[in-house]
Order: C-alpha cells, then sequence, then structure tokens
C-alpha cells in the first residue's frame, strides 16, 4: 500500500481521541430507571474522585474506530496500486511562425512536432502524461500539466505558431519547471540550437524538426501620405529568401477592392518597392501571392493621419520676429493659424490668460509677477542645460551668446537653462490658473546670437514637436506585432476603452494615454470608446527572421535524462481502495448513528 | 407522567378475595369482626366478679345457683376492621407505561379486597397529607398520579392507626434497611402485608450494551456498559433487597409478595392469596 498524501495519516490522530471520548465521556442512549443505585458499584465513585474505567469495547467504538481509520486512510490517499509511477513528459512547442512553413507537400514544421511529440508520450507508455508549453515572449501552457493524451491531441490540433521570432529561454524555463525532477524535457523547434543562438539543454532532447525552404515576404511596411502633393504612397521592403529570382504578384485591395496589383521579379536578397496610393483610402491589405510561410505574405496598412501643429507668431516686428519665420518655414507638420497649438508672444505677455490648447512661447522680458529686482544682463556661457528635456534634445548653446536676461522670482518657473543662478530659458509650472504650459525664452532676441546659431532651428523644431507629442493620437498608425502601441486622448475618455483586432479583445484601463502591445497575429486594430471606434490602426508580423526559412533543419540534439516519473495521481476511481474505504467509513458512520439513535435497543 | 387506567372488569373478575385477617384480634369500631376486647357478640370470652351497674342480663345465674357468687358473662367485642394501605405514588412506579397499569391494577385489587373486608379503609400516599377514606374500589383511582419525588415508605413518620391492617405496595427500590422499614411499618399494627411490584427488566435484566442511566427520581444518572458482569452484580443486589423485605417481614409477622408487572391480574390474585395477603371472600 501506498500513500499520496501522508500527511493525511496525521487523521489518524482521531481514533486515540475517540478512545479518550470513550473512556472520559461516553454518550450512551438514555434510559429511565428506577432504582439506580442498584446499579451502582460503591467502588465507581471513591471519594476521592472518579477514575479511569476500563474501556469497554462496545460496537459504538468499534465503528467509530473503523470510520475514523477508513477516512484517514482516504485521506493519506491510500493506494493499492504499485505500479502508479506515469511518464511524464514536456514538451516546449517553438511558437514561431516559421514552424508553420509548409513544403510542396503541405507538411509542415508544425506537423512533424505534433506527430514527433506524441509519438514519445506514447512511447513512454499507455499511461504517461505530457505538458505542451508554447514559446513566446510570454510562454504558456497549450495541456496540462500532465495531461492525457488525448487532451493533448486535441490541444494540438487547434495549434497554429505565428508568434515572431523570439528567444526560446522563457519557454525552456517553464518547462523545466513544470518537468521538475520527475518529468523529461524535450524541446521541438525548426532550427537547432547552434542556429537559433540558444544553448544547449542539459538533459534534454532538442528535436528539430525543420526543413529548409525558399520563401518570399514582406519584411517591412510602411504607408505615407504627402497631403500637399495630394498622394500617398506604400513602401515595402521584401525579402527573397532563395537562390533565384522569383516572380510575384503584388496586390492591394481596400474595403474589398483591388485597387492595385504589379506583377514583380525579385532578386535574391531584399528589394524595395514602393506603389502610390490614391489618398483618402481606408485601411489598405497588400498581399504577395502564396508560397511556403503565407504569415508573411501580407500586411494590413492604415493611412496616416499626421497631426498638424498650428503656429501664431505675434512677435514684434524685428530680427527676432524674421529668424522665427524662418525656421518655421523649414519645418513640415505646421501650418500658420491663429489661436492654433502654438502661439510666439512678446515674454511680458505671457501673465496673459491664452486660449484653450495654446502653448505660449515667449520671448523677452518676463512678465513682473515672474520677475524679481535686478538689470538685465548678458551671459556667454558655461550654461547649464537640462538635457533629458525634449525641448532641449540635440541642444548644445556652443558659442552662443545670450544677451538681456532679466532675473527672474525664485519658484515662478522651472528653468531649462541656467547661468549661475539665473534662468534663461524656463517653463511655467502648472496650477489650476494656467492648464497650458508657457515657455519663457529670458533673452533680447534681437540681440543675441542665438538666432543664428544651429542651435536656433533645433530649438523651434522641439518646441513643434513637444506641442505634436501632445496631441491627441496615435504615435504612429502601424506597428509590428509585439510593438508597444501609444494612443494620446487629449481628454478625459468618455466611455470604456478597449481594443479589438482579429479574434483579440481586450479592455484598455481609462485615461488619457492609453499603452499596450501589439496582439498577435495582428491585422487591423480598431480603439473603442464605447462603441465608437477612436482610432483604427495596422498590425504586422514583418520578422525577418522568420521569413527566412533556408536555416531550418531536421536534427536530435541532446538526450533526455532518465526521470523519475510522475506518481499515479488519478482520481478517486482510478484505486479500488478508495470506493472499499469509502465504503468501510460510511457504513460505519450510518450503523453507528443507527445504534446510538434514541430508542434503539441495542448499542 | 403517564397516568393510570385501570381495567376494572379485569380487576373486579380478579376481585373474589378479601384481605387476609389475622389470627389475633384486631382493633375497630363496631362491627362484623371479632374485635381484641370484650363487647355485645355472642361470643363468651370470660367470667368477671359482677360490680354495680353491670347489665343483670348477662349475670349467669346458673353460675351464682352452684357458688352463690354472682358472676356476669363476658363476650367478645365485634369491631369493622381498620386497614390502611399504603400506596407509593412516587415517579419510580411510572417508570414504563406497563409498570404504572400494572400498579394501578395491583392498587384496585387490594382495593376490592378492601371493600370486600367490610373494613374501614384509607390509602395513604405521604404524610403530608390526610389519609384519603376508601369508600369504594374506584376511590383509590386519583391518587395513582405517581409523580411525587419520594415514596411514602422513605418518611419517618406515617398516619397509620392503631391495630389496623397494614398493607403497603412499592417497589422499594430505593435505599433502605430492610428490618427498620418493616418494624417501622409494622410497629402498633394487628398485620402488616408487603407486596414488592417490579417490572420483569428490574428483577432479571438482561444484557445490553452502554446506557446512560437516569434515575427517575431524580438520585443521579450513571454511564454504565449493561454487560454480564454488571447483570451479575445487579442481580446480586436486587436479590439481596428483596430478600431483606422478605427476611423482615418473616420476623415481624408480615406477608410478604413479589409480583412483576407482566402477570395478569387474576395471578396476581392468585400470587398474593398464595402469599396470605388476601383470601377467599
Amino acid at each position: 500500500m501506498t500513500f499520496a498524501t501522508p500527511l493525511g495519516l496525521l487523521a489518524l490522530l482521531a481514533i486515540p481521541a475517540i478512545v479518550a471520548i470513550h473512556l472520559f465521556r461516553r454518550r450512551f442512549p438514555v434510559r429511565p430507571i428506577a432504582g439506580l443505585f442498584l446499579w451502582q458499584d460503591p467502588r465507581q465513585t471513591p471519594v476521592e474522585g472518579r477514575r479511569v474505567a476500563r474501556l469497554p469495547i462496545t460496537s459504538s467504538l468499534i465503528l467509530e474506530c473503523l470510520a475514523a481509520l477508513a477516512l484517514a486512510l482516504i485521506l493519506a490517499g491510500a493506494r493499492v496500486w504499485t505500479a502508479g509511477v506515469n511518464q511524464h513528459l514536456v514538451v516546449l512547442l517553438d511558437d514561431s511562425a516559421s514552424m508553420s512553413a509548409a513544403n510542396a507537400e503541405g507538411e509542415s514544421a508544425r506537423d512533424r512536432a505534433a506527430q514527433r511529440a506524441l509519438a514519445e508520450v506514447e512511447r513512454l507508455g499507455a499511461r504517461a502524461r505530457i505538458t505542451l508549453v508554447l514559446s513566446g515572449e510570454r510562454p504558456a501552457v497549450l495541456a496540462g500539466p500532465a495531461a492525457f493524451v488525448v487532451e493533448a491531441r486535441s490541444a494540438l490540433d487547434g495549434w497554429t505558431p505565428a508568434a515572431a521570432h523570439h528567444s526560446l529561454a522563457l519557454g525552456i524555463r517553464l518547462a523545466r519547471e513544470l518537468a521538475g525532477q520527475q518529468g523529461k524535457l524535450m524541446v521541438m523547434s525548426d532550427t537547432t540550437p547552434a542556429a537559433r543562438g540558444e544553448a544547449e539543454i542539459a538533459g534534454a532532447l532538442w528535436a528539430s524538426v525543420g526543413q529548409p525552404l525558399p520563401n518570399v515576404g514582406i519584411i517591412a511596411a510602411e504607408r505615407t501620405i504627402s497631403p500637399d502633393e495630394g498622394r500617398g504612397t506604400v513602401s515595402l521592403t521584401l525579402g527573397n529568401y532563395s537562390r533565384s529570382p522569383v516572380r510575384r504578384r503584388v496586390a492591394v485591395t481596400a474595403a474589398g477592392k483591388e485597387v492595385l496589383a504589379r506583377e514583380i521579379e525579385l532578386p535574391p536578397g531584399t528589394s524595395s518597392l514602393t506603389l502610390p496610393l490614391p489618398p483618402g483610402l481606408p485601411l489598405i491589405h497588400v498581399g504577395l501571392s502564396d508560397d511556403a510561410l503565407a504569415r508573411d505574405n501580407s500586411v494590413v496598412l492604415a493611412e496616416p493621419r499626421p497631426r498638424i501643429v498650428g503656429i501664431e507668431n505675434r512677435l514684434q516686428e524685428g530680427r527676432g520676429r524674421e529668424a522665427l519665420g524662418r525656421a518655421i518655414d523649414a519645418l513640415s507638420g505646421v501650418t500658420r493659424a491663429e489661436s492654433g497649438h502654438l502661439a510666439f508672444v512678446e515674454g511680458r505677455d505671457l501673465d496673459r490668460p491664452s486660449a484653450p490648447g495654446v502653448w505660449p512661447v515667449g520671448f523677452g522680458r518676463a512678465p513682473e509677477t515672474w520677475s524679481a529686482r535686478g538689470e538685465s544682463r548678458n551671459f556667454a556661457g558655461p550654461f547649464l542645460l537640462e538635457k533629458r528635456h525634449p525641448l532641449l534634445l540635440g541642444v548644445t548653446l556652443g558659442g552662443v551668446v545670450w544677451t538681456g536676461a532679466v532675473p527672474l522670482a525664485a519658484g515662478a518657473v522651472h528653468p531649462l537653462v541656467s547661468a549661475g543662478d539665473q534662468a534663461l530659458l524656463a517653463v511655467s509650472a502648472l496650477s489650476p490658473a494656467r492648464s497650458e504650459p508657457a515657455v519663457l525664452f529670458n533673452l533680447d532676441l534681437d540681440r543675441t546670437n542665438l538666432i543664428r546659431s544651429p542651435d536656433w532651428p533645433i530649438l523651434v523644431s522641439n518646441i513643434v514637436e513637444m506641442r505634436r507629442e501632445s496631441l491627441p493620437g496615435p504615435d504612429r498608425w502601424n506597428y509590428r506585432v509585439g510593438e508597444w502601441i501609444r494612443v494620446r486622448l487629449g481628454r478625459d475618455p468618455k466611455g470604456p476603452l478597449r481594443f479589438r483586432c482579429g479574434g483579440v479583445e481586450r479592455t484598455l484601463p481609462a485615461g488619457r494615454q492609453l499603452e499596450f502591445i501589439a496582439p498577435s497575429p495582428g491585422g487591423p486594430l480598431q480603439i473603442l470608446e464605447g462603441d465608437e471606434v477612436l482610432f483604427e490602426i495596422g498590425v504586422n508580423f514583418l520578422d525577418e527572421v522568420e521569413t527566412d526559412l533556408r536555416n531550418l533543419a531536421t536534427a536530435d540534439v541532446g538526450e533526455q535524462a532518465d526521470r523519475a516519473g510522475l506518481r499515479a495521481e488519478g482520481g478517486p476511481a482510478s484505486d479500488p481502495l478508495f470506493w472499499f474505504l469509502l465504503a468501510i467509513g460510511v457504513t460505519a458512520i450510518v450503523a453507528n448513528w443507527w445504534l446510538l439513535g434514541p430508542g434503539r435497543a441495542h448499542g | 407522567m403517564p397516568t393510570s387506567s385501570i381495567d376494572w372488569r379485569a380487576v373486579r373478575a380478579a376481585a373474589a378475595f378479601r384481605l387476609a385477617l389475622p389470627r389475633t384480634p384486631v382493633g375497630g369500631r363496631i362491627g362484623e369482626r371479632l374485635g381484641s376486647g370484650t363487647g355485645s357478640s355472642l361470643e363468651f370470652q370470660d367470667y368477671r366478679s359482677y360490680a354495680l351497674g353491670d347489665d343483670l342480663r348477662h349475670v349467669d345465674w346458673a353460675a351464682y345457683a352452684r357458688s352463690e357468687l354472682l358472676a356476669v358473662r363476658l363476650y367478645r367485642e365485634e369491631v369493622a376492621p381498620r386497614i390502611d394501605l399504603v400506596l407509593d405514588v412516587s415517579r419510580s412506579m411510572a417508570v414504563t407505561e406497563r409498570k404504572l397499569r400494572a400498579f394501578g391494577e395491583v392498587a384496585g385489587l387490594l382495593a376490592c379486597a378492601c371493600a370486600s373486608t367490610v373494613a374501614d379503609s384509607r390509602v395513604i400516599t405521604t404524610s403530608a397529607a390526610p389519609p384519603r377514606r376508601l369508600h369504594r374500589p374506584e376511590d383509590i383511582e386519583p391518587v395513582l398520579d405517581c409523580a411525587a419525588s419520594l415514596s411514602a415508605f422513605e418518611e419517618t413518620h406515617l398516619p397509620f392507626r392503631r391495630r389496623s391492617l397494614r398493607v403497603a405496595i412499592s417497589d422499594f427500590l430505593f435505599p433502605h434497611d430492610a428490618d427498620r422499614l418493616v418494624s417501622r411499618l409494622a410497629r402498633d399494627g394487628a398485620s402488616l402485608s408487603i407486596v414488592q411490584l417490579t417490572l420483569a427488566d428490574e428483577a432479571e435484566p438482561v444484557v445490553e450494551a452502554g446506557r446512560r442511566l437516569v434515575d427517575v427520581e431524580g438520585r443521579g444518572e450513571l454511564d454504565l456498559v449493561i454487560d454480564d458482569a454488571a447483570i451479575r452484580d445487579y442481580r446480586a443486589r436486587f436479590n439481596r433487597l428483596r430478600h431483606g423485605l422478605a427476611n423482615a417481614a418473616r420476623r415481624t409477622g408480615a406477608r410478604f409478595a413479589h409480583v412483576l408487572a407482566d402477570t395478569p391480574i387474576r395471578d396476581v390474585a392468585r400470587q398474593l392469596a398464595a402469599a396470605g395477603v388476601l383470601e377467599a371472600a
């Protein structure tokens, strides 16, 4: 007899407890009588107190001890089957998309891996168990732990490898934990550990079931639009991972209609292809004709909607205004507008209320409320720059003479550039009275050489890009699977937020900025607020490593270590002793209840 | 507490008996039984010298003629015997329905016997209440409630009448000294009959498993496994109690009978007659 949970034997302590109860407090059926003194032995109640009487071996005692014994053995998982050890095989399945690449016969590495895994577990015996682990950035258990073969077969039928290239290290770690000291470990991939850049796993078998195949796929895609020119383009990077040129048909469809098709010949290696598109098209699908790997033959691209920054230049006429105008003219994605997103104003006007959504950028003397007593000064350096601030990215201020800087009140602004104690470039602190930040260039723009330095257009560009970044909308409109998608709402959400991409639908935490990982397998992704679609962006596979199928191989590396196997921890029905003990326990309890019941003649 | 329901038809069918009177004269008012003193019956008792005021009709003139002495004939007095029927109406007599029913039937049988005796019969159940006169057998029924926590025989004083015929019915299942008890019951009495009524289970218990024995008169409780040893000890104690009562009765000239509850009342009557408690009417 073996015990699955030997700690359950502690329940046997119930037996001495029952005996003690019978010794000291017997719960006998009550019987009213006359003449109790005739039953009493004077020796039973000595003057000095009660003595422990000899334990009466009653039916009740026997039944209760029998029930306790049976239940304790059940709790301890008593088993009579000695052959209660099941071999346990843990298989890490490479979930990368290349596993789906099919040869001319239509057979893929995925098919071979499934057959091999099932064959391995069947080889370990009819009672062997299997655990299937999918590799990936977040490894997952496909079947198990310690599932039956029939469960594993069902899970394998629904397995479709589609992940981008990734390391198997995390999956191996999970598989090792699941295998423990009892399970055998096996890795099913389409490449060898060396080709994949992974180290061999001690005590585990790495079975490569891949087959080198020629393949052509889209490894990069971009959709751009030029509003000024009124046209859009699709730029594709195509990889021909074969030894000879191939011909492919590229088709662009939008809303179910083919917009463009072109026959192309691709030499071995990577090629670029640019296709013109009319502007205003919704999501487009770009597809290549079929080959070994279907996953990399199509992309879905959303039309980018550039965030135009409206700029107003309210500076007084002079050198400064002209320099600012020239810098703005050199920028793309901006427009001149009144009450736009940015307003370049005189510094003294910064404390005036601005229109909602307008960031004021002031040049010259600060407002009186921000100023301190003192004369204006010029500075030729050194300057202390807060380089991590986006406004100062790429700015050095080398050789710049900063003129006309007036002392500023302490705490009125947050300095970004300073010389000694003097703040030269600063942003105002946000307050209930001011919801938009203000930037102060504490300098005389007409006298400084900043406007002739290389830092000037960079500073202006940084200001514009800072404002552009804060405008509502996604950072980009097309992503790869696994990339972080960041979308700025610019307001509090009016309803529950979620995204929908193919068969994946998840809720998003409420906030002004949304961040989540582009889900696999990709496709059109909609961000919804309630039932309203806020944004529609494209998520695509685009993985050059997975597209290249030339290094796939078939080989077995390493050897499985002998393991003890799992103890046969089947359900209650798996061992007849369980039912036998259960029957004894229940019968004893019922019989004891019947015997001790009121009015019973025998107990 | 169950109440008595006497099957009077069965009791009367068995009541062709009366209480057995002692050979010695008994005390009582004028009646049909010979008394212990002189009286006006026809039975001659003795002579004595004539005294002034004696009834001249009782002068034995023949004796005067022979001896010239005036002698007066004395005749035995005739009395109605006094019967004190003492009933144990404690809860032990109603420990089961069977015992209560048997108690009622035996009490009814003795009440019928009292009625057949043509006596001044009273029922005593406690010293705290005056005895209840028994005009007819059915008068006994109201006292058989068996709700007392103490047997009348455990009381130190019972309102017996002198020279009365005393009949005691109880199971006597309470701690007692048989000699003292019987002496107390028989003191100044003309006769004493003791009827011990028990269940068959009380006389001859059988082996059972563990039981919590609870005394119905509140004398405590006891967890006990009723096995052979316990039965053996119990029987020894019970027999000692019964024999103690019988021996004490024999020593005081009293009559003793042990009746089992499930015995038919006709057989009980015969059993009491055999023990000398009853006699054919």
